[in-house]
């Protein structure tokens, strides 16, 4: 290369935080007194780094040892290896790096060699600094947007994958299909808000007479919610089936989630078990909102509840049982707080009195039916406002014995 | 809904008591710089911590655990949270929840100073 006129360099945009390092290739070796003369204003304020080559060999060997060089100025005409051949090299192996390519005037084969060898773009001899300067600063901002975008896709990728096998893990472990026999029928769904969270529902069939059910809400969303619903949900399966009263079930899951619980994640667990023989419902609310009891005839109240502590925060907490008689064709509905916190037009929440207004309505309609018209009420309610929690319902209709 | 909502946080400090009061909704979008300011005070702080909920319109689940997660930064230390001035709405989540049995909860901010 070869000087031209003067530079300024007072008009060029600052770059923040790290140098960018530009790699100049060319044989004459008085270029580099020169571009540090012409540019030592932005090299002193250590936004500009540049080193030197001086053939295209030599510059990929440079390029090899150094990964923060960001941009290449190279001649065309060099010993060993000229530009061109470097241009070649760069755009196979190192995608990242844009570089400008320095020829002679007119010399417009050359230019279009390079440009479709990948070029970015190019400068003519002699030098003419401040076009130098420019080109440069259109470099160094196509790189910086290049980055972002990648760093943009990347964050994106991960967060949706991360999203994806929160929601998986949630579906994954509710039932497929819903117990019934001539004494009793069930139902449940649970609908994902878009951040996953972590609701779930269980039924465990115990032996032919009895059904057990169970409902829980984790605290947080994404996979450490997903993770601990699991947990939660794998512990209570476990002691269920052993055949666990529902006090004895809590108790062992909580006692289990407690340990080494240092995220204080919880979850509120409901857990209750029907004798079809009796009609006898015996629960365990840790911490969880009462479900409504929906009475043959549309009366709709709350399940008392037995006080208990939601999951994983107190170890050795002490859980009671209490016992409500269902008549024939009662049923049990219970829900997680996506249904009664949804909402609707100026912040109101769908609430309790709806809930149980809509119940009583359709106090003798079919399990299925009955959580698809919550549904499909809480979601009229809340209009264009989105699902921000998950939404569950559970029906336990008895028919008696 | 959680998209949007808002949680502003004022302190003021009482001898070695630091209180804060949060005013907005406590829910899966504010929880976690509640929890940051939440942890920044109990480190800079000497005393007990006490969480005015006087304008404290919702708490969610997620709310509720870094309540929890303060007030073990602070067992750790030997000092204490004192919660005070809740509406029925948010007491009603306190008591379903259980956590009004691991979690002092006083009627006025005074009471929870002289109980911190």
């Amino acid at each position: 290369m070869e000087e031209s006129e003067e530079t300024t360099s007072e008009a060029a945009p600052s770059f923040e935080g790290e140098p960018i390092k530009i790699l100049v290739v060319d044989d004459e070796v008085d270029l580099e007194a020169l571009v540090r003369q012409k540019f030592r204003r932005r090299i002193r304020r250590n936004e500009l780094v540049f080193d030197f080559a001086h053939n295209g060999q030599e510059a990929i060997d440079k390029l090899d040892e150094d990964d923060d060089i960001s941009m290449v100025i190279s001649d065309i005409n060099m010993p060993v290896m000229d530009g061109l051949a470097l241009l070649k090299q760069l755009n196979e192996t190192k995608p990242n790096i844009r570089s400008v390519i320095v020829s002679a005037y007119g010399d417009m084969n050359n230019i279009r060699t390079a440009m479709n060898r990948g070029a970015f773009d190019f400068v003519t001899k002699p030098i003419d600094f401040t076009d130098l300067e420019i080109t440069i600063d259109k470099t160094l901002k196509h790189l910086a947007l290049v980055r972002e975008a990648l760093s943009n896709r990347d964050q994106l990728v991960a967060l949706s994958h991360e999203l994806d096998v929160a929601r998986d893990m949630q579906l994954s472990v509710l039932p497929r299909s819903f117990p019934s026999t001539d004494h009793y029928k069930t139902h449940g769904l649970m609908i994902p808000a878009k951040e996953v969270g972590g609701d779930f529902y269980d039924f465990f069939t115990l032996d032919e007479d009895r059904i057990g059910v169970a409902i829980g809400d984790v605290s947080g969303k994404g996979i450490p919610a997903a993770l601990f619903m699991m947990a939660c949900r794998t512990l209570l399966r476990s002691r269920a089936l052993e055949g666990g009263t529902p006090d004895e079930c809590l108790r062992y899951v909580n006692d289990l989630l407690s340990e080494d619980n240092e995220n204080c994640m919880f979850v509120t667990l409901f857990y209750g078990v029907l004798d079809t023989r009796s009609g006898a419902f015996q629960y365990c609310n840790g911490g969880h909102n009462p479900p409504r009891v929906v009475h043959k005839g549309g009366e709709v109240v709350p399940l008392p509840t037995t006080h208990d502590m939601a999951l994983g925060v107190l170890p050795g907490h002490s859980f009671n049982s209490d016992t409500l008689q269902l008549q024939a064709d009662d049923a049990l509905f219970l829900y997680t707080d996506g249904v009664t916190e949804a909402e609707g037009p100026g912040s109101e929440e769908f609430g309790e009195g709806r809930l149980d207004s809509l119940l009583a309505e359709i106090d003798q309609a079919d399990c299925k039916d009955v959580t698809s018209a919550v549904l499909e009420q809480v979601r009229e309610f809340a209009g264009e406002n989105p699902q921000s929690d998950d939404i569950t319902c559970v029906v336990l209709r008895y028919h008696g014995i | 809904m959680a998209n949007g909502s808002v949680l502003d946080l004022s302190t003021e400090t009482d001898g070695d008591t630091t209180v804060v009061i949060p005013s907005g909704r406590i829910d899966g979008s504010t929880a976690s710089p509640f929890q940051e300011a939440l942890l920044k005070l109990i480190e800079e702080g000497k005393g007990s911590l006490v969480v005015d909920f006087e304008n404290i319109e919702y708490i969610s689940s997620a709310g509720l655990r870094v309540l929890l997660l303060a007030a073990k930064q602070l067992q750790a230390g030997g000092r204490k949270i004192v919660l005070c001035a809740m509406r029925d709405h948010i007491a009603e989540v306190f008591k379903i929840s259980g956590f009004s049995e691991i979690l002092a909860i006083h009627p006025t901010r005074q009471d929870a100073i002289n109980a911190g």
